[in-house]
C-alpha cells in the first residue's frame, strides 16, 4: 500500500542530494558541531540519572507493550477523548487526515491558524493544503519552523533542530527580506524580534494544530513537550485545537508519559525534562482559556505496514533524534541528503516502511555503515542497524531489487564462488590480470604505501571505492596466496625466542598461583 | 474518514494478534526506577537539590518564611515593575501586575498584602471573565505571581494545574514570572507529582484540563544552537519557596 506520499521532500536522486549536501560546508560544520555538543549533553544527562541501561529496558518495555496491544490502547484512548467531550478521527492515509483538517478549518471559518512543530503534520502536508484556503493565514510557531516558513518553506533537516543548516546571517537576511528586520545577526536580537512578530499573531489565533508527544490511554489527555512554550500558547488561545498523532504515540497512563518524557528530554537535548512539559485536554466548563473544540486525528499512513513484521520495533520510536546525533552518515550528508522528512537512521528505516515499497527510498538502507551507534543510543532500544540490514535483505533476496548493477555483479560472483571448478581458475586469472599493476617488491605492511604505488582512480563500479579510498597495488609474487601456501612449510621458531616465551609463561603461571587465581591453561 | 472499527481491525489483522487481550496482559514494569530514583531524601535535602537544579536552568531561586513572604513579593514587584518603568516591554503597555483568583492567599497569609497593593494596582485572572478579557489581562502583565502545586527537585520544575482562577496563558504571556510553592510540596521527581495528580483527577478531587510542568524560562537553541531565553514565554523565571508552612 503506497500511502505516505508527502514524506519525500526532494526530487533529486540520492547521489545528487549527497553531492549537494557535501557542497554546503556551513551545514556540514553545523551538524558536526551539533553532534559533538549533543554528545556531551546527552551522555552527561544520562550518566547523572544513573542506571541508564535499566531505564532503556523500561522504555523499551513500555513502548513494546503499547505496540503489541495497539488496537486496545487506541480504543481506550479514543473512548476517553470522547468522554471528555472531544472528537477522534481515524485516518488511514495522509490524504484522509489532510482533507479532514482542511474541511474543519473551512467549517470553523478559521482565519488565523497556528501550528506547533510536529513531524506528523509535516508528514501529511497540512501547511500547503491550508494555505490554499482563501483568506486563511498560517503560522509556524516554533522559532526554527518559523524561520523555514519565512524562507519560502525551506525543508527542515533535523527532527529536533529543523533549521540547523542555517547560520545567523542567513536568518537575518530572511528577517530583513520578509519582516522588515533592521537589527544585527545576534541570535538574541533575532529571537526577540521573532518574539514580537509571533506574539502579535498568537493573540489573533482562532484555530491551532499541534502534534502529540504521547497520548494517554486511560484518561484521553495528550502530552506535549517544548522548550519554547509555543505549543502551550497555540493550545491556550484559540477555541479549536486539532491534535495530529501517529497511531503509535500512546502510553497507558500519566505515569508512563512522565517516564517517557524524562527519557525523551535526556536523549533529545540532554535536559532532564523539557522547559514546558504539558498534559492537556479539552478545557473544562469553568476554565477560561483552552480549546472548546478538541479534535484528535489518529494517523496510520503506512505505519501498520510494520505490524507483525521485522520492522515492528520502529513503532517504538519517540522521535528523540539521538540516532541522528550519533550517526556518521547523517554527519556527512545532513538531513537534506536523505530526501525524506524523516532523516538519519530512523528515517532510513521508517521511510520505506511508511511508503510500503522501495520506490523512493531504496538508497537509504544502503546509506549506512552498520556501525550500530544508532542502536546503542536509542532510548527505547530499537535495533536500527539490524532493521537497515533487513531492508537490504528484503530488497535483494525477496524483491530481487538491485542497486545499480550490483545485483548482476553479485550473481556472477555467486556463480563463480559456488563452483570450485570455476573458482580456482578465476583466482589464477585475477592474480595474473592484476600483475600489470603489481608492486615490484614483495608486499608487506611497511612498503604498502612507502615503497609502492596505489591507485587513486579505477573505472566502472570500482570507482565508488577509489572515490573515498586508495587502492593498494597488489603484491608482486609470482604465485597467488593459495598456491604459495601449499608450497611453503611453516618457519621454525627462533630457539632463543621460544625459550624466552616458555620461561615467561612459567613465570606468569607462578604469579597466578601465588594470587590464588584459577589456571585455565 | 475511516471507521474506527475498520481501522482497529486492520491493525489486529496485520499484527496477527487478536483485539481485546490487554485486560489479561496489563503492563507490569520491569523495574521501579521512576519511583526509587532520588527517593528517601529529607525535605531539607530536597530543597538544596531543587535549588541547585533550578539555578542550573536559569531560575532565580529564593526561600522565605510565611512572615517574610509579603516583603519578598514586594521586592519582586519593585525589581520587575516599579524600578523598570523605562523597560521597553513596560513602555509597550506590558506594565500590569497579574495575580490569580485563589483561596490560597489566606493559607499563605497574604490577604492583607493583596489588599494593600497599589503600585501598581494588581489585575486578576477572573473565573467569570471572558476568554478575551483574561487573555488580554495576561498579555498586558509586566509580571505575574502564581501559586504552584509542586516543585520537583531533580529537574527544578514547578507544576501547576489550570484552575478557573489561574488559567493556561497566565503562565505564558507575562514578561516576568514568579511561582510561590511551599517547602512541604517539594517532591523528588515528576513521578511523585504524577502519583498525586493521577488519583486526584480520577477521583474528581482535582477538576482541570491542563497541567503545566515548567522548568525555567522559555528558551530556544534554534539559531546556531545558541541558547536564547524568552522567545515565547516569560523572559525570566523566579521560584519562591516558603519554608515554615
Amino acid at each position: 500500500m503506497k500511502t505516505a506520499s508527502m514524506i519525500r521532500n526532494s526530487d533529486h536522486d540520492f547521489l545528487t542530494r549527497v553531492k549537494e549536501s557535501e557542497q554546503d560546508k556551513f551545514a556540514q560544520k553545523a551538524i558536526a558541531s551539533a553532534q559533538d555538543a549533543q554528545w556531551v549533553k546527552r551522555e552527561g544527562a544520562r550518566q547523572e540519572l544513573g542506571n541508564w541501561e535499566d531505564w532503556r529496558n523500561l522504555g523499551e518495555q513500555i513502548r513494546q507493550h503499547v505496540v503489541r496491544y495497539l488496537p486496545d490502547y487506541l480504543e481506550e484512548f479514543s473512548d476517553n477523548v470522547e468522554k471528555n467531550g472531544g472528537h477522534v478521527f481515524f485516518a488511514q492515509t495522509d490524504v484522509e487526515a489532510r482533507d479532514f483538517i482542511v474541511e474543519l478549518a473551512k467549517k470553523k471559518q478559521a482565519k488565523h491558524v497556528m501550528k506547533s512543530k510536529s513531524m506528523v503534520t509535516t508528514e501529511i502536508g497540512i501547511d500547503k493544503a491550508l494555505l490554499e484556503i482563501p483568506g486563511l493565514d498560517l503560522l509556524e510557531t516554533d522559532l526554527a519552523e518559523f524561520i523555514l516558513q519565512e524562507d519560502d518553506w525551506d525543508e527542515p533537516t533535523h527532527l529536533v533542530f529543523p533549521a540547523i543548516h542555517k547560520n545567523r546571517d542567513q536568518v537575518r537576511e530572511v528577517f530583513i527580506k520578509k519582516l522588515g528586520y533592521e537589527g544585527d545577526n545576534d541570535p538574541q536580537h533575532l529571537a526577540r524580534f521573532a518574539r514580537k512578530v509571533l506574539r502579535e499573531r498568537f493573540l489573533k489565533n482562532d484555530f491551532c494544530i499541534t502534534g502529540c508527544n504521547f497520548a494517554i490511554a486511560d484518561n484521553g489527555w495528550i502530552n506535549l513537550d517544548t522548550n519554547e512554550g509555543n505549543a502551550d500558547l497555540c493550545m491556550a488561545i484559540p477555541k479549536t485545537q486539532v491534535v495530529v498523532m501517529g497511531m503509535e504515540r500512546l502510553v497507558p497512563t500519566l505515569k508512563e508519559a512522565e517516564t517517557m518524557d524524562n527519557m525523551l528530554a535526556r536523549s533529545a537535548v540532554g535536559q532532564k525534562i523539557t522547559t514546558y512539559c504539558t498534559f492537556t485536554n479539552r478545557k473544562t466548563a469553568d476554565e477560561t482559556d483552552g480549546p472548546e473544540d478538541f479534535y484528535v486525528v489518529i494517523l496510520d499512513n503506512g505505519r501498520s505496514n510494520a505490524l507483525g513484521t521485522d520492522f515492528e520495533p520502529i513503532l517504538q520510536c519517540i522521535r528523540c533524534a539521538s540516532c541522528l546525533n550519533v550517526c556518521p552518515i547523517y554527519r556527512h550528508i545532513g538531513g537534506h541528503g536523505y530526501g525524506s522528512i524523516y532523516p538519519g537512521p530512523v528515517g532510513s528505516v521508517l521511510s520505506p516502511v511508511l511508503e510500503g515499497n522501495y520506490d523512493d527510498f531504496a538508497d537509504l538502507p544502503y546509506a549506512c555503515s552498520v556501525c550500530a551507534a544508532c542502536s546503542a543510543t536509542c532510548p527505547v532500544k530499537i535495533p536500527l542497524h539490524k532493521l537497515l540490514v533487513k531492508h537490504r535483505e528484503i530488497m535483494m533476496d525477496d524483491l530481487h531489487q538491485s542497486q545499480l548493477i550490483e545485483d548482476a555483479v553479485m550473481r556472477v560472483v555467486g556463480l563463480g564462488t559456488g563452483h570450485p571448478s570455476l573458482f580456482r581458475p578465476a583466482l589464477g586469472v585475477a592474480h595474473t590480470g592484476t600483475s600489470v599493476i603489481a608492486k615490484k617488491n614483495p608486499q608487506n605492511v611497511k612498503n604498502l604505501y612507502e615503497d609502492g604505488k596505489h591507485l587513486s582512480w579505477m573505472p566502472f563500479v570500482f570507482g565508488g571505492w577509489t572515490k573515498e579510498r586508495d587502492f593498494p597495488d597488489p603484491p608482486a609474487h609470482k604465485d597467488g596466496f593459495r598456491k604459495w601456501y601449499k608450497t611453503h612449510k611453516p618457519v621454525e621458531a627462533d630457539p632463543k625466542v621460544a625459550a624466552h616465551t616458555a620461561q615467561r609463561q612459567q613465570e606468569i603461571k607462578a604469579e597466578k598461583a601465588k594470587r590464588g587465581e584459577a589456571q585455565h591453561d | 474518514m475511516t471507521d474506527r472499527e475498520v481501522f482497529l481491525n486492520n491493525l489486529a489483522t496485520k499484527s496477527g494478534r487478536a483485539r481485546h487481550q490487554l485486560a489479561d496482559n496489563p503492563l507490569v514494569p520491569v523495574n521501579d526506577l521512576p519511583e526509587t530514583t532520588l527517593s528517601g531524601k529529607s525535605q531539607d535535602e530536597l530543597l538544596e537539590i531543587a535549588r541547585k537544579n533550578s539555578e542550573g536552568v536559569h531560575v532565580t531561586f529564593q526561600t522565605t518564611t510565611k512572615a517574610e513572604l509579603p516583603a519578598t513579593l514586594n521586592a519582586f514587584i519593585k525589581a520587575k515593575l516599579v524600578d523598570m518603568k523605562d523597560d521597553p516591554y513596560q513602555a509597550d503597555d506590558h506594565n500590569h501586575l497579574l495575580l490569580p483568583t485563589s483561596d490560597l492567599y489566606a493559607d499563605f497569609g497574604l490577604e492583607s498584602w493583596k489588599q494593600g497593593l497599589t503600585d501598581p494596582a494588581p489585575t486578576y485572572w477572573k473565573p467569570d471573565a471572558s476568554r478575551e478579557e483574561n487573555i488580554q489581562t495576561a498579555e498586558h502583565a509586566g509580571a505575574a505571581i502564581a501559586f504552584a502545586d509542586y516543585l520537583l527537585a531533580e529537574s527544578g520544575t514547578i507544576t501547576a494545574a489550570t484552575t478557573p482562577g489561574q488559567g493556561r496563558t497566565f503562565h505564558f504571556l507575562p514578561v516576568h514570572y514568579l511561582a510561590i510553592v511551599r517547602k512541604s510540596r517539594i517532591l523528588p521527581r515528576s513521578r511523585q507529582a504524577m502519583d498525586r495528580y493521577d488519583p486526584m483527577l480520577k477521583s474528581g478531587e482535582l477538576v482541570t484540563s491542563n497541567i503545566n510542568f515548567i522548568t525555567g524560562p522559555s528558551n530556544t537553541g534554534d539559531i546556531e544552537m545558541v541558547l536564547v531565553v524568552g522567545v515565547h514565554g516569560p523572559l525570566d523565571m523566579n521560584y519562591l519557596v516558603v519554608e515554615d508552612m
